[in-house]
């Protein structure tokens, strides 16, 4: 019965990670510790290996439909890497609340922007049918993402997606494709320190890593039909309660 | 050099995957084989991102993309030296 829990789990991280380019880890790791009682650092460890699980299952179709803009992913992911590189040493300097209270005002505002210009998302998803804009804009906020991933253990593609969206011109679809082939790699980096400290229970992850498979092939498939101002409006709202779950937690460790 | 990533991406990840429902099976069954069957199922998609980037490398060296062969291979070595350093 835990196990096909944990399949189900599974399914709506990967459908989610295949159609808006983020992790999941937002929906796993509080059901993992909440739900199943799993201590926090085996739950962040076996959300991880969902991302890379999500991001590889979902980027094996979007790469192979010429829909992962390569160019792109590989320059902002320099960016992430360093970003993450400098958020992981600096990370015991810095008050977690603030740090969580910035995130969340960030999110609203990408949140709100996104939202009034979903009628304007264009449905376009071949690379190379758009010219991309604002590279610096772009590499800062990834530069940003890897920080906030590397202090706060949360994935990158929240701010990723909207930048790419919002400031370098991408279409929303490509964004998200390119996004999810991202952050497998940014996923991997923290993985790997988890998986060597003995964080992860591997026998944890096996179902979900099976759900998050189906639930990527199920997204892959959905992203081709589904309208781009209808993924780009769910962005926001996601993006919203991701934000409202900061101040929340910032909030509560602060009390 | 597209078709060659999804191909890297769908190896890794189909063994990850056949090998973490054969573990999920294996448990269910109360067999001690489980966990080891787990393992290597996480270790085979924890080596699609290397796997992915050194592909992406050698496509943009074909193409003759120096620059982004440069900055998708300074992505491959702190991929491997973190590796390298959680292994250690």
């Amino acid at each position: 019965m835990t196990a096909l829990l944990l399949l189900v789990l599974g399914f709506n991280a990967g459908l989610l990670g295949a159609l808006m380019g983020l992790g999941g880890g937002i929906i796993v790791v509080p059901a993992l510790t909440q739900l199943f009682h799993v201590p926090f650092r085996a739950a962040v460890a076996a959300s991880l290996v969902t991302i890379v699980a999500s991001s590889s299952a979902a980027s094996a179709a979007y790469v192979g439909r010429d829909q992962v803009d390569l160019r792109v992913a590989v320059v902002l992911e320099l960016a992430t890497v360093t970003g993450a590189l400098v958020g992981s040493s600096v990370a015991g300097y810095l008050p977690v609340v603030v740090l969580k209270l910035l995130f969340a005002t960030l999110a609203f505002y990408v949140a709100t922007t996104l939202w009034r210009r979903r009628h304007g998302a264009s449905d376009v998803m071949q690379v190379g049918s758009y010219e991309v804009q604002r590279w610096g804009t772009g590499l800062g906020v990834s530069g940003l993402a890897g920080a906030v991933s590397g202090l706060l253990g949360v994935g990158g593609g929240a701010f990723k997606v909207p930048a790419m969206t919002l400031a370098m011109g991408l279409p929303f679809k490509v964004a998200a494709a390119t996004s999810n082939f991202a952050i497998g790699v940014t996923a991997a980096v923290s993985a790997y320190l988890y998986y060597g400290r003995g964080d992860l229970d591997p026998l944890l992850a096996a179902p979900v890593v099976i759900g998050v498979f189906l639930g990527a092939r199920v997204g892959t498939r959905a992203l081709q039909k589904l309208p781009a101002r209808r993924l780009q409006g769910g962005f926001a709202l996601l993006l919203l309660f991701i934000g409202a779950r900061m101040v929340w937690d910032a909030l509560r460790s602060a009390a | 050099m597209n078709r060659a990533v999804s191909i890297t991406l769908w190896i890794g990840t189909l063994a990850g995957v056949l090998l973490c429902a054969a573990a999920a099976a294996a448990d269910a069954m109360g067999q001690p084989s489980a966990r080891g069957l787990a393992r290597l199922g996480v270790l085979a998609l924890f080596a699609t991102p290397p796997l992915r980037l050194a592909v992406v490398t050698a496509g943009f060296l074909r193409a003759k993309q120096r620059r982004l062969a440069l900055a998708s291979a300074t992505v491959l070595v702190v991929l491997l030296a973190t590796a390298v350093r959680a292994a250690l």
